[in-house]
């Protein structure tokens, strides 16, 4: 079914192009055409097109106008705007005709499927043309006796479609072809036109959508005409040297139009032209003199011409000529001033005298020379000395005075009026007040404020003030009745110019008033470089040289300081120009300063170089401050030591230095021994073998235990007493502690060689009462003291104490020998009995002489303590060797001075170097 | 005459005149110039005595001072035709002689033809102002051109150029005359 009813679409297909295409005579006829065919339309207009369809085509294909369909281009036109008119013809329409677009076709859907185009039209927008406005002509001359007239129009609008622009032209009697613009369609020229005839002048614009005609324009070209200026040109010099004659040749017949002018001159290598009033050359001619001229001066000339009666253009300015009026004598004198340079000679000036070349104006000619009359006004007798000079200075030494000096000036036709300035003795009139000044204009004004008094001029003087040269003066005067003027000179910007006002009397001169100036400022050329003068701890000073003048490039208005950490944010500080120094202050301590300086114009400012420094880490007087209160607090603290130390120097005593009983005074020293046999040397060594009387033990008695000893009894144990104090300072000396070195002390006591027999009869002895070892019954020995050596004041003291006092007898001591190496141990115990002794008088006694004996011997005092005391213990354990008294010797002969020092006695000799006598 | 009598037809008139003694100057001065180019073009000489010219009047007025405004107008109306006619056909006979190469002696002709055809314009504006009107132009004119040789034909154009010249400079007298205030009543005028 559906391959039927597409097969039936296909043959309506074919049968509507055989249709659409159906050959008569050869040509191919369409199924249907548009009217209308192709048209123009306006803009914005409505359009109806109408689609017929052929009858023939009707009767093949059953195609009605009810299945057209109309499109723009390929875009479908909406149902709406067609309209069934009857089964052939169909129509579309449209309101504006902006919205058509080329082709408009219009086709046929076959079996409601196949689209089929049956015909197409073009469309071309467009507008009608406006009409045209302005219309203007002018006739130019373009030689003697061709008048072209060229009128101009505005064509209106733009038509978007092909617009014909026709300037007509008639008289009222006679008409004239049309005039057609080549490539433009606003101006056409005719040709030839002929003058006194008015002509009717106007514009047509025609294209498809219709014509437009401009208002019409009636003239005569006569007076419209821009005729030729005038040619030949010449400027001739008339008698006087303010007139010049002027001849021409006109371009365009009288016959045509009579003409007016206008001359217009000027001083050659002015800008400015100046005009002979147009009334003197209303009228026809081929000549003028021009009056009213400067001498010696060059001028253009040029003319242009135009109808006489003003109507129509003026011609163009004709060519330029020039002429030159003839010399004239110089109007005036030459201005002129002086530089008077007084340091040579206090008598004597040099006077340097300037004078300036007079203006052309006033020169009328060519200068020929000068003459200087100079007068003295001191001395009216005196005649005038003059001068003839070519150059515009002259330099004079002339006694201190005053002086008139005139300057004329002489050209070929005769002299100037002299010019005259004073010289005075001094300045002493009063000065202009007030000098200021102003760029204005890119020059620089000068402005200042008269005296009172009448002034005759105003010399203003001026120098570029600069480094890298000298300050060259220039000058120019001014007449008296003003007070301010440009500078005359090449005044450059952003240099400064030092400036000078000058008032002339006529009697005299005031004194210069100066102010410096600047035509433009600009930033400086460079900015300041800054060094640290001095870095403290939290401040630093700067310091900077000021920027020289040529650096300044202006006035330097102020100077900042920028001045940050490395990580810290820039500090900006403001100085006053006239500074070289600034104290940075509140900077942190340690701490790296980068340091800039910017230099500040009216214009901007301009930084100079980076510079760096370190801040201190401790201010000034920091350390004296941390240092000397401590020192004062040692020398203080030493100060209190020992104002202690000497108020407590009886304990200290006490405590330093034992009493030390003066064996001379000892009980003992009156004492004869009465046994001396009992003295057995040879058998102490066999009662006392060295090593088993190893220690001494010192035995409290109580006072009141005297009583149980019989006096007899009683003095051994004085003499024991010394002898122990003697001991025991030996055994300090060795140890320092009686306990440890009590051993080997006591060994040295108790091991009396042979020696002490040669001594015996000077040396007394001692009674050492040596307990018997374990409950052995205690020998009685007597020992002979030791020391022959003088005695200290303290111990002499501690023995006069001892002795006056006899305390000796109060608390009676005695050595307690405690046998055997284990006894050794018990140290401790002994130091306690030692405590027990410092007690009382008589242990600190015992102690003193112990430090004694320490303190003498300097070499045990170079020895380390400990050391030595587990020598000495050693010594105790492995019985004495000769190796440890090797030892003392030498260290006892370290110390010449206790050698000296010691009284040549046998036994303490040997004992106080150190070493035991062989045994 | 009553025309003439209005403010307008007054001011009008003097326009007329003054521009016509204008046209007439700048006639005269052109066609002098072109005598010159003309008898340096045709190789004639300036100094040739030339016949009158057969149908054209002559400028000279045996009593030219007793002559009417309109007889004036009308005597320079019927010579301007001629002269009109004249220098068409010289125009002509200078195209089919001179060619292109000539085209200056062309133009120059064609100018002063121009100013004739103008001038004869405002002689009739000017009679029309009279209340006259310009005659018909039928019966004036030239008169047909006989069959003359080339050096005649030249000769006839410098005779026509040369009366031209006159009637330019009688032509600026005759209108000057006109424009004086209060001219007395012609006996045309009574007529």
């Amino acid at each position: 079914m559906f391959s039927g009813r597409n097969w039936v679409a296909r043959g309506l297909y074919l049968l509507l192009n055989i249709c659409s295409l159906e050959v008569y005579g050869g040509l191919v006829q369409s199924c249907g055409h548009i009217l209308p065919e192709s048209p123009v339309l306006a803009l914005g207009s409505n359009f109806t097109a109408l689609c017929i369809l052929n009858e023939s085509c009707l009767d093949f294909g059953n195609i009605y106008a009810s299945q057209i369909i109309w499109k723009i281009k390929n875009r479908v036109v909406p149902r709406e705007q067609y309209r069934e008119i009857n089964r052939t013809v169909s129509s579309v329409t449209f309101n504006d005709t902006s919205s058509l677009a080329t082709p408009l076709t219009c086709n046929i859907l076959a079996d409601g499927q196949i689209e089929q185009n049956i015909y197409g039209i073009t469309v071309t927008l467009g507008l009608p043309p406006e009409k045209p406005k302005n219309l203007s002509c002018i006739v130019h001359q373009v030689l003697k006796l061709t008048y072209p007239m060229t009128c101009t129009w505005n064509p209106g609008r733009h038509t978007f479609l092909d617009t014909q622009f026709r300037l007509k032209y008639r008289w009222p009697h006679e008409n004239f072809p049309d005039c057609i613009p080549k490539d433009v369609n606003n101006s056409c020229t005719i040709n030839e036109v002929l003058f006194f005839v008015n002509l009717e002048v106007w514009v047509e614009a025609t294209n498809a959508l219709g014509k437009a005609e401009s208002d019409p324009l009636v003239l005569d070209p006569i007076d419209i005409v821009k005729p030729l200026p005038p040619h030949n040109l010449s400027v001739n010099s008339g008698i006087l040297p303010t007139v010049l004659k002027l001849s021409w040749e006109n371009r365009i017949s009288v016959a045509v139009m009579k003409l007016k002018f206008n001359i217009r001159y000027r001083i050659i290598g002015d800008t400015n032209w100046m005009q002979v009033p147009p009334e003197d050359t209303a009228s026809p001619r081929t000549s003028f003199s021009v009056q009213g001229l400067r001498p010696y001066t060059e001028y253009v000339f040029s003319i242009r011409c135009m109808k006489e009666d003003g109507v129509g253009y003026w011609s163009n300015w004709s060519e330029e000529k020039t002429g030159v009026t003839t010399e004239d004598k110089p109007s005036k004198g030459p201005a002129i001033w002086r530089i008077i340079d007084a340091s040579h000679s206090p008598a004597s000036w040099t006077v340097h005298l300037m004078w300036k070349a007079l203006e052309p104006f006033e020169a009328n000619g060519v200068i020929l020379q000068y003459e200087v009359t100079v007068r003295p006004k001191s001395s009216l007798s005196s005649p005038p000395e003059r001068f003839n000079v070519n150059t515009t200075n002259l330099t004079l030494k002339l006694p201190n005075g005053t002086y008139e000096v005139a300057v004329i000036a002489r050209n070929r036709v005769g002299a100037s009026p002299p010019s005259v300035l004073l010289i005075p003795a001094s300045n002493s009139k009063a000065p202009v007040k007030n000098v200021r000044t102003l760029p204005k204009d890119g020059k620089l004004w000068v402005g200042w404020t008269a005296p009172n008094t009448y002034i005759l001029k105003y010399v203003i003087e001026w120098c570029l003030v600069s480094n890298s040269s000298d300050c060259i003066i220039e000058w120019q005067n001014e007449p008296g009745n003003v007070q301010g003027t440009y500078l005359k000179g090449d005044i450059k910007p952003f240099k400064c110019y030092l400036i000078t006002v000058y008032p002339l009397y006529a009697d005299g001169q005031g004194s210069g008033q100066s102010v410096k100036a600047y035509l433009q400022q600009d930033r400086p050329s460079k900015g300041p470089t800054v060094q640290t003068k001095k870095v403290g701890k939290a401040e630093a000073v700067l310091t900077w040289n000021h920027l020289t003048v040529d650096e300044q490039n202006g006035f330097i208005r102020s100077y900042t300081i920028f001045y940050k950490t490395i990580d810290g944010n820039e500090t900006a500080v403001t100085v006053d120009p006239s500074k070289t120094e600034y104290t940075l202050s509140s900077l942190a301590s340690d701490t790296l300063y980068t340091v800039r300086m910017m230099a500040y114009t009216d214009e901007g400012g301009r930084s100079g170089p980076d510079f760096t420094f370190t801040t201190q880490k401790f201010g000034k007087g920091e350390i004296e401050a941390i240092v000397v209160p401590v020192c004062l607090a040692f020398l203080l603290i030493v100060l209190l030591g020992v104002l202690f130390c000497f108020n407590k120097r009886d304990l200290i005593k006490k405590h330093i230095w034992p009493i030390v009983p003066d064996p001379s005074k000892s009980n003992i020293a009156q004492w004869s021994p009465q046994v001396p046999a009992k003295h057995n040397f040879s058998s102490k060594d066999q009662m006392y073998p060295e090593g088993s009387f190893t220690d001494v033990s010192v035995v409290e008695i109580e006072a009141d235990d005297k009583k149980s000893f019989s006096e007899q009894d009683l003095k051994p144990f004085d003499l024991l007493k010394k002898e122990k104090s003697t001991s025991e300072g030996h055994s300090s000396g060795i140890g320092g502690s009686s306990c440890m070195s009590s051993p080997r002390q006591s060994v040295s006591d108790s091991d009396e060689g042979e020696t002490t027999q040669n001594t015996s009869s000077t040396v007394q002895y001692s009674t050492v009462v040596l307990n018997g070892y374990r409950d052995q019954t205690p020998v009685q020995v007597f020992s002979r003291s030791e020391s022959t050596q003088p005695l200290l004041d303290s111990e002499e003291r501690s023995e006069d104490h001892a002795g006056g006092g006899d305390s000796t007898t109060r608390r009676q001591q005695y050595f307690k020998q405690s046998g055997g190496q284990d006894e050794a141990s018990a140290d401790r115990p002994c130091f306690e009995g030692t405590k027990q002794i410092t007690s009382d008088d008589e242990g600190d006694l015992v102690r003193f002489a112990q430090l004694q004996v320490l303190s003498q011997s300097s070499q045990l005092l170079g020895f380390d303590l400990e050391k030595d005391t587990q020598e000495a213990a050693l010594s105790d354990v492995s019985e004495t060797s000769t190796e440890g008294q090797m030892v003392r010797p030498e260290t006892g002969e370290g110390n010449p001075a206790s050698v000296d020092q010691m009284p040549k006695s046998y036994l303490p000799q040997t004992v106080r170097q150190g070493g035991y006598m062989p045994q | 005459m009553a025309a003439a009598d209005s403010p307008s037809a007054a001011l009008r008139r003097r326009d007329l005149c003054s521009r016509g003694i204008r046209l007439a100057g700048k006639m005269r001065s052109d066609v002098l110039d072109l005598l010159d180019t003309y008898v340096e073009r045709q190789g004639l000489d300036a100094s040739a005595s030339v016949a009158a010219v057969e149908g054209l009047p002559t400028a000279a007025a045996e009593r030219w001072d007793e002559q009417t405004g309109t007889q004036r107008l009308l005597e320079n109306l019927s010579a301007y035709r001629t002269f009109r006619t004249l220098l068409a056909q010289m125009l002509e006979e200078q195209r089919e002689q001179l060619g292109e190469a000539e085209a200056a002696l062309g133009r120059a002709l064609a100018a002063v033809l121009l100013q004739v055809s103008a001038f004869a314009y405002h002689l009739e504006e000017m009679l029309r102002l009279e209340s006259r009107g310009p005659p018909s132009e039928e019966g004036a004119g030239a008169p047909p051109l006989p069959h003359l040789s080339l050096f005649e034909r030249k000769l006839r154009g410098l005779g026509v150029l040369r009366e031209l010249a006159q009637w330019a400079v009688r032509s600026v007298r005759d209108l000057r005359q006109l424009a004086k205030p209060g001219p007395e009543p012609s006996p045309a005028e009574s007529l």
